[in-house]
């Protein structure tokens, strides 16, 4: 059961993550750089962490859930398709093969290679 | 009156998303994933009722803000998983980021290949990565969101259901190349399945997407600004 104070305790955290992500995209913005603010915002949590600044304690009821619940936050993108029908027209399945098959080939080549230099390790 | 068009719309989608997660419990099936079952119920009353966009995101938009924040917290699983990648930095590393440019690769000129206009071609192109990068690299690059959100669905959906062939065929073994795979192939739809296989793929394949994702972030607008 979650209580009230749980309940702020999770609105605080996920504010402080959105502090967050406002500073990468500021980041981002005042130094033009292409890396989307949301990465740089992860970074700067990833080094708090690392240096012990910020116990992962702090957020873990705000992180959990947003990324248990992350389709939920994807369905009002998703709902952007409504205005791309024309994309799919045509050439459609070709977009889908597209994918699928590059999808293929990341899998097998980033496991394979990380298998072949695991197994590697593990022989020697 | 806009303010309850937007408290509508947001009920609403919380609504299709928690009847989505129903339908999982029922017949789990990667087609049955609340991702799909609930934008195809939410597209569906959106056309039915003749919906705009515009109107929709009035209430939308308060739930995608919550995107940034989505993305910041996946530094907390990379953390947890922090020596594992310290362990086997050099073989992890290697396959992220050789799979992370192959999708890159692949996606654009596979896409050139097809003759697809540019909007598609750069929404293709960070397919591989978790929604939410995917969409801000899109952007970047002169894609499109929504549609870079339905690529990566489909390449999460996809590398899911013929992961298993994919890793017998290619005699992928470990556990770790597994996750490698599917996290950088399949983002979170990947890992969420890699979890239920094993806890060390699970855990792999958590770093790979988070991983692989920074990597895309800083690469595919490099390699469009030079090869396009």
């Amino acid at each position: 059961m979650i209580t009230v104070a749980d309940g702020l305790r999770i609105c605080l955290q996920i504010a402080g993550l959105y502090g967050l992500y406002l500073t990468g995209v500021w980041i981002q913005t005042t130094f033009s750089l292409l890396i989307p603010g949301s990465i740089i915002g992860m970074l700067i949590l990833l080094g708090l962490f690392a240096t012990n600044i910020v116990k992962t304690a702090w957020v873990a009821q705000g992180v959990s859930l947003l990324l248990r619940h992350m389709p939920l936050l994807f369905l009002p993108v998703m709902a952007g398709a409504v205005t791309l029908g024309h994309v799919f027209q045509g050439s459609g399945a070709w977009l889908f093969i597209i994918v699928l098959v590059s999808t293929v080939l990341v899998m097998v080549v980033s496991g394979k290679i990380t298998d072949v230099l695991i197994q590697r390790r593990e022989t020697s | 009156m806009s303010i309850w068009i937007a408290v509508l719309m947001i009920t609403g989608t919380i609504g299709l998303y928690v009847t989505g997660r129903f339908i999982y419990q029922r017949i789990p099936h990667p087609l049955t994933l609340p991702l799909v079952t609930s934008t195809f119920l939410l597209l569906s009353l959106l056309l039915l009722f003749d919906i705009p966009y515009e109107t929709y995101m009035l209430g939308g938009q308060w739930i995608e803000i919550l995107l940034g924040p989505a993305v910041v917290a996946l530094a907390y699983p990379l953390f947890n998983q922090w020596h594992l990648l310290k362990q086997y930095f050099y073989p992890l590393s290697m396959g992220m980021v050789t799979g992370a440019l192959v999708g890159i690769f692949s996606g654009y000129f596979l896409a050139r290949l097809a003759g697809v206009d540019e909007t598609v071609l750069f929404s293709i192109v960070p397919k591989s990565v978790t929604t939410p990068v995917a969409m801000d690299v899109a952007a970047t690059l002169g894609g499109n969101e929504s549609l870079a959100a339905i690529f990566v669905m489909i390449a999460g959906l996809g590398g899911v259901m013929i992961a298993q062939y994919t890793f017998r065929l290619f005699n992928i073994q470990s556990f770790i190349g597994r996750g490698i795979g599917t996290g950088t192939a399949s983002h979170a739809i990947g890992t969420a399945k890699a979890l239920e296989n094993n806890e060390i793929e699970g855990a792999v394949s958590s770093i790979a997407m988070t991983v692989s994702a920074v990597i895309v972030a800083f690469f595919a607008p490099l390699i469009i600004a030079l090869f396009h």
